[in-house]
């Protein structure tokens, strides 16, 4: 938070921010590692709560790809993909914004805002046919989510406002407007009862689900899991294959080389945090399109904020991305088998995923390794 | 609407008491964030501390105990924070995170290990109230300040001690200068490291006092993600108050007021949840300098590194 106020000029990223991008190109050595040391720790706290951690982990594994017959196995499998989609879309979120050298913590506000204006438009429109609602739905999140994420861009840009900061803000702004819109504001449905939720979206906005029931039953493997993978698609061939996405990362390796460049890092500041901003928020569409068909009043149980450990953990990239959010997937649905059988807490699963982001972006352990190594020569 | 209800004795009692978590937590971040270490982990520690003083006043019977225990589980997890941000200047950002979600996830696997779905004791002791004797009497103040929880003075009082401690005393301006310019100050013999570790092991007892307040005084129990943001409005008072313990606690008592009304003007029609969005706003108005001029410590979240390690 070092240049809040520092004038016009934008100031360069911190060091290990940018840093952050190329420290896999060691390779996938550090993350299996820190993955099996998270596991060790949360075994050791399993253990110490009295229960087996052998028979939770296997619980967990099984929970996720596993089952009796091949078509539970197919079921979690499906629904663990399910729960990866929604992350894939706020890590490209994170992702975008860190190969620029910008830090997006963000991601959580700006999926909530797309969802709500998925939600709100899926449902104002309903009666609109497919090929029309469908486009409008995504479109209208896509935009909302930009706006959302174009704002601390704008404020970084023109005003120094660190963009940790403005966007840890706007979370929340955007949580308590979703209370508002859901619980007594103009999106609120007469009937919700529980939860407070919208009204749902019209059938041109659901997507549909993939997987025919006669074959998975139950299974809700729904066409957002397209739009993800083209997301990942789109998001390689911008940073990596046109001009702009050069410019981003050049920014982001160097904003000031970028600038004697002849490239504005304000301008593109702020456009990156709208793709940022856009992406965060189609995810939020695509999970109220593809799973819940209404917006309930807390539906996300903090895909945004898990985005910055499956980013940093997919170390930026649209493969690593894809594995890591399927990684998260898995210790999500997993976690519920797991709390059932082996009466461990599921929240094992967030203490397993905070030590991992730990250990691998902190660079817990290749630090104190790199300093063993230091200190012995 | 009554000006009663927004000005009256009971409003301003609330948002005292609804302050003084986030007090707490506002001089936790100025503290370490003058010595120049970003702690967002603010939220997770208080987390800790909300959680271990209430399963350490039900295992010793006293709240006091209690306390101390939600202390120190607060402050193994700054010392965490301190190690991977002084020693092994990692992201202080990341880190700061990443102890966040750890300390949300930790304590809502041990409330379910330990007290499963009946939640935590129900008979659990308190910290004492206040009693200002005399002071009652007097109208309007004493229905505004006595019989406030000790916790609520022991943060008025913290909001002095930590300005005096920062602005009147050597140890105050070399915790500063390390925070503005590591290297002048490491130049004049400062220990640099040492100074950041004191500074942000204190936020720590600071951030977790304010989060067993939270349970032990607020709700009476522990519920899972009890804090529910504090942290980081706590984060945003430091901003608001421009990085100043005094300058905190008045953003924290504005917050605080908002947070009060919200409780007051429920089921007025009143869409009392933007209210709850005013910190949020106010604070990126004031980072974005359309408010008012805030200054961060010039080495605020840069590591320092000693020369020719």
């Amino acid at each position: 938070m070092t240049d809040v106020t520092s004038g016009p000029e934008v100031a360069p990223p911190a060091r290990s921010v940018r840093q952050l991008g190329y420290q896999w190109t060691a390779g996938p050595a550090m993350p299996l590692l820190s993955l099996a040391v998270a596991l060790l720790i949360g075994a050791v706290f399993i253990a110490a709560s009295g229960r087996d951690p052998l028979r939770a982990y296997v619980a967990l594994v099984s929970g996720a790809v596993g089952g009796a017959t091949v078509q539970l196995a197919a079921y979690n499998t499906s629904e663990t993909i399910v729960g990866a989609v929604p992350l894939v879309f706020t890590a490209i979120s994170v992702a975008v914004a860190f190969r620029t050298g910008l830090f997006n913590i963000g991601a959580e506000g700006q999926l909530l805002v797309g969802a709500l204006s998925a939600g709100a438009v899926g449902a104002a429109f309903g009666g609109l046919p497919g090929p029309v609602l469908m486009p409008l739905t995504l479109g209208a999140a896509a935009l909302a989510g930009a706006a959302y994420g174009a704002i601390p861009g704008a404020l970084k840009a023109w005003r120094g406002a660190h963009e940790v900061i403005t966007t840890i803000m706007l979370n929340y702004v955007a949580i308590f407007l979703m209370h508002w819109l859901l619980q007594n504001g103009p999106m609120t449905a007469p009937s919700a009862a529980g939860t407070p939720a919208s009204a749902k979206i019209g059938d041109g906005a659901i997507l549909p689900v993939l997987l025919p029931s006669d074959l998975v039953p139950l299974s809700r493997l729904h066409a957002g899991t397209l739009i993800a993978i083209a997301a990942l698609v789109g998001f390689w061939a911008l940073m990596w294959r046109t001009s702009l996405g050069y410019e981003l990362r050049s920014v982001g390796f160097s904003p000031r080389a970028a600038a004697q460049a002849g490239i504005d890092p304000k301008l593109r500041t702020v456009l990156v945090m709208a793709i940022a901003g856009g992406v965060a928020g189609i995810g939020g569409a695509v999970q109220i399109q593809g799973v819940l068909y209404r917006v309930f009043d807390g539906f996300s149980p903090g895909y945004g904020f898990d985005a910055i450990a499956v980013a940093l953990l997919g170390k930026s990239s649209p493969v690593g991305i894809a594995l890591a959010a399927l990684l998260f997937g898995a210790f999500g649905h997993g976690g519920a088998l797991m709390q059932s059988e082996a009466q461990v807490s599921a929240h094992i699963v967030s203490v397993i995923e905070a030590l991992v982001l730990f250990l691998v972006a902190a660079e817990l352990v290749a630090r104190i390794v790199a300093g063993r190594r230091k200190a012995r020569a | 609407m009554e000006i009663g209800l927004i000005l009256g004795a009971g409003q301003l009692a609330a948002t005292l008491r609804l302050a003084a978590p986030l007090t707490f937590a506002a001089l936790g971040g100025v503290i370490s964030e003058r010595s120049g270490v970003v702690n967002i982990a603010l939220e997770g520690i208080m987390l800790m501390g909300a959680f271990f003083a209430v399963w350490g006043t039900a295992v010793t019977g006293n709240a006091w105990a209690g306390l101390l225990i939600g202390i120190a589980a607060g402050v193994v997890l700054t010392a965490v924070h301190a190690y991977a941000a002084i020693h092994l200047r990692s992201d202080q950002i990341v880190s700061g995170m990443a102890l966040n979600i750890l300390a949300l996830g930790l304590t809502s696997f041990l409330n379910f290990q330990l007290y499963g779905f009946t939640g935590t004791p129900a008979d659990l002791a308190g910290l004492p109230d206040v009693d200002l004797g005399p002071v009652r009497g007097i109208p309007y103040v004493g229905g505004v300040i006595d019989d406030q929880s000790v916790l609520v003075w022991l943060a008025v009082a913290l909001v002095v001690g930590v300005h005096l401690v920062l602005f009147r005393t050597v140890a105050g301006m070399r915790l500063r200068a390390v925070g503005e310019h590591p290297r002048a100050a490491d130049t004049l013999g400062i220990d640099v490291f040492k100074m950041r570790y004191a500074a942000v092991l204190a936020s720590g007892v600071l951030a977790a006092i304010g989060g067993a307040y939270l349970s032990l005084e607020v709700s009476h129990s522990f519920t899972n993600n009890i804090t529910s943001g504090r942290g980081f409005i706590g984060l945003a008072a430091m901003i608001f108050g421009n990085w100043t313990p005094v300058g905190a606690f008045i953003a924290a008592l504005l917050f605080g007021f908002g947070d009060a009304l919200t409780f007051s003007l429920q089921g007025t029609g009143v869409p009392v949840q933007l209210l709850g969005t005013l910190p949020y706003l106010l604070t990126i108005l004031a980072v974005g300098g359309l408010l008012a001029r805030t200054r961060p410590p010039a080495a605020d979240g840069v590591p320092y590194e000693t020369e020719g390690r």
